[in-house]
């Protein structure tokens, strides 16, 4: 039985902010098919006594100093902006005139 | 003198005696990566800045001054790390013009230990691949023979070694992209214990997952390296303080009563004939030499690779999101609002391969499935984690093969993304556990394919490899001069 269907493609293509041709859409319900039932071998790993929250690299909690550093300039953090001006980044209008 | 085709540790002590200067070994340097520019192993040079360092190392030296331990040697830095002075592309058209604005911490390790870097390596996008076939520059060819991939995703960083365009790279492994070109080129790859090195302007992939390690030609010039990247820094809040060892130390010791682990999940049927026989006979000259072995049952060694794509893609999905076309990168150059310009500028930018894992990732993500697959793998891993502690009881390191096969020839998978996945069955569990582990070559099959044997460690003793390792390549060593 198919694990996902092209609506549901369509949905995850949205929440990933790509956009795709019908073909290229098809053949991902095709691979990801293929994929799921792959990794499904996970479901036969017994699991009852794990807890999900213990952690799992035995690392000492360190905290530091809430101190004042050093951090980037405004010329290096709009360096790679595709748009800037007066070092803040660009971007088209995102609220209406008269929106909220 | 083949000054080039010397270890690092030997190149060390040529630099230190005087018998050739850094500049003079600079030159040379990139006459060879312009002969070798057909395997398109790098992305960028910087020719200019590595000789000025070169230079300075060289006044320094000839004034007697004190220099790093890696001074006035040429090293090479995979596509994804942070270099001020430097583009990092992440090989992808993404970040085709993306200008780093502050240097890494493991690279400014290596430049205060003096090293000079030659340059950026080629990559698969996003360091998402395992034959360097999804960079956005290009397919990396193998130096041992040019119809092969190199491995990946530090392919670039694995073929530049082997073809002696530096004397070590530093890879990122995620799932095995250091060990595994490291295998199919016939190097030693690194990766060590997660939080043994600062990720500190890596561009990050799967975050509870990628480490930076180092390739290179020796065992020996491994051990150099971890002693210059090791370290706790205050800009990574997951780089361990645990105490660094002097690896130097663990080389040239001898294997007596070692206890080598053998899982018979790592020998199973899929593993190539000729592979099995290398790794075997390696293992029978360590037990000739006092080492003993040790079965292991290692039962969820096969879903490791289910965990590790569910948990990688989830956070991959997430790391990426930060590519919007707004703060940095590409930006398409039509689009009608905001949202549309996310859209055209991701679309635009990112390559096919990482676009399945984002779809995927966000998959896992997604209500509904959360539980069943990425809550899931993240219990499983705890086994996995748990079963190789308990192995840890028993034997000191784990033997296995680091692939399956030798290299594949370009092309050969690249239509099938599963069969791709599978290359990296032996080395995902590693990352999934946390443990350090190393690539080093033990043989080649009848085309003359290198074949990768791996060895793994306990958490934080990287010097049990170190030791093995050196050992194997010793003994090796000396079959062929018979």
């Amino acid at each position: 039985m198919a694990k996902i269907n092209i609506e549901e493609t369509k949905k995850l293509a949205k929440l990933s902010r790509l956009e795709f041709t019908d073909e290229e859409l098809a053949d991902f319900v095709n691979e990801f098919d293929k994929t799921l039932e792959y990794v499904e071998k996970i479901s036969k790993v017994n699991t009852d006594d794990v807890k999900l929250f213990e952690k799992t690299i035995s690392a000492k909690n360190e905290l530091r100093e809430d101190a004042v550093r050093e951090s980037l300039t405004q010329d290096k953090v709009v360096l790679n902006a595709p748009e800037s001006e007066d070092g803040a980044l660009s971007v088209p209008t995102t609220v209406e005139e008269g929106g909220q | 003198m083949d000054y080039l085709k010397l270890n690092l540790w030997e190149i060390k002590e040529k630099l230190e005696s005087k018998e050739i200067t850094s500049e003079e070994l600079v030159k040379l340097c990139f006459q060879r990566i312009k002969e070798t520019k057909e395997l398109n192993a790098l992305i960028s040079t910087c020719e200019e800045m590595a000789l000025k360092q070169a230079k300075l190392i060289d006044e320094k030296r000839s004034k007697n001054e004190k220099v790093g331990i890696l001074a006035g040697i040429p090293i090479i830095i995979k596509d994804n790390i942070n270099i001020e002075g430097t583009k990092t592309t992440c090989a992808s058209k993404f970040l085709e013009n993306y200008q780093s604005i502050y240097t890494a911490t493991c690279v400014q390790k290596l430049i205060d230990a003096g090293a000079v870097i030659v340059g950026k390596a080629n990559m698969d996008e996003f360091a998402m691949g395992s034959s360097n076939e999804t960079s956005y520059f290009g397919v990396v060819h193998n130096p041992v023979d040019t119809d092969y991939v190199p491995g990946g995703s530090s392919g670039g960083s694995a073929s530049a070694v082997a073809s002696y365009q530096g004397f070590s790279a530093l890879g990122t492994d995620t799932g095995g992209s250091i060990r595994e070109p490291a295998s199919f080129c016939g190097v030693v790859g690194l990766k060590p214990t997660y939080g043994r090195v600062s990720r500190y302007g890596v561009v990050a992939f799967a975050s509870s997952l990628d480490q930076v390690g180092p390739i290179t030609r020796s065992v020996k010039d491994s051990a150099i390296m971890l002693q210059v990247l090791a370290g706790r820094d205050e800009n990574d809040m997951t780089s361990s303080n645990t105490e660094i060892p002097n690896y130097l130390k663990a080389i040239d010791f001898d294997v007596k009563n070692l206890k080598i682990g053998i899982a018979k999940q790592f020998f199973n049927d899929q593993l190539n004939s000729e592979v099995k026989e290398k790794i075997s006979h390696t293992i029978d000259i360590l037990v000739k030499n006092g080492a003993q072995t040790v079965d292991l049952d290692l039962p969820s060694f096969a879903p490791a690779l289910s965990v590790y794509y569910i948990i990688s893609s989830a956070e991959a999905a997430s790391n990426l999101a930060r590519f919007d076309g707004v703060k940095y990168g590409r930006r398409a150059e039509k689009f009608s609002d905001i949202v549309d310009l996310y859209f055209k500028s991701r679309t635009q930018g990112f390559g096919k391969e990482v676009k399945r894992r984002i779809m995927l990732g966000n998959y896992v993500l997604s209500s509904g499935y959360f539980d069943a697959y990425y809550n899931k793998a993240k219990k499983v891993q705890k086994v996995i984690k748990k079963e190789f502690d308990d192995a840890f009881k028993k034997c000191d390191i784990l033997i296995c093969p680091t692939t399956a096969n030798p290299a594949f020839k370009i092309g050969e998978k690249s239509n099938d993304h599963l069969a791709m996945y599978l290359t990296d069955i032996f080395t995902v569990p590693i990352n999934i556990a946390g443990l350090p582990a190393m690539s080093m070559p033990c043989g080649k099959n009848k085309d003359g394919l290198p074949i990768g044997l791996q060895l793994v460690a306990p958490m934080f003793n990287e010097s049990v490899i170190f030791k093995t390792g050196s050992f194997i390549e010793k003994a090796l060593e000396g079959e062929k001069d018979v």
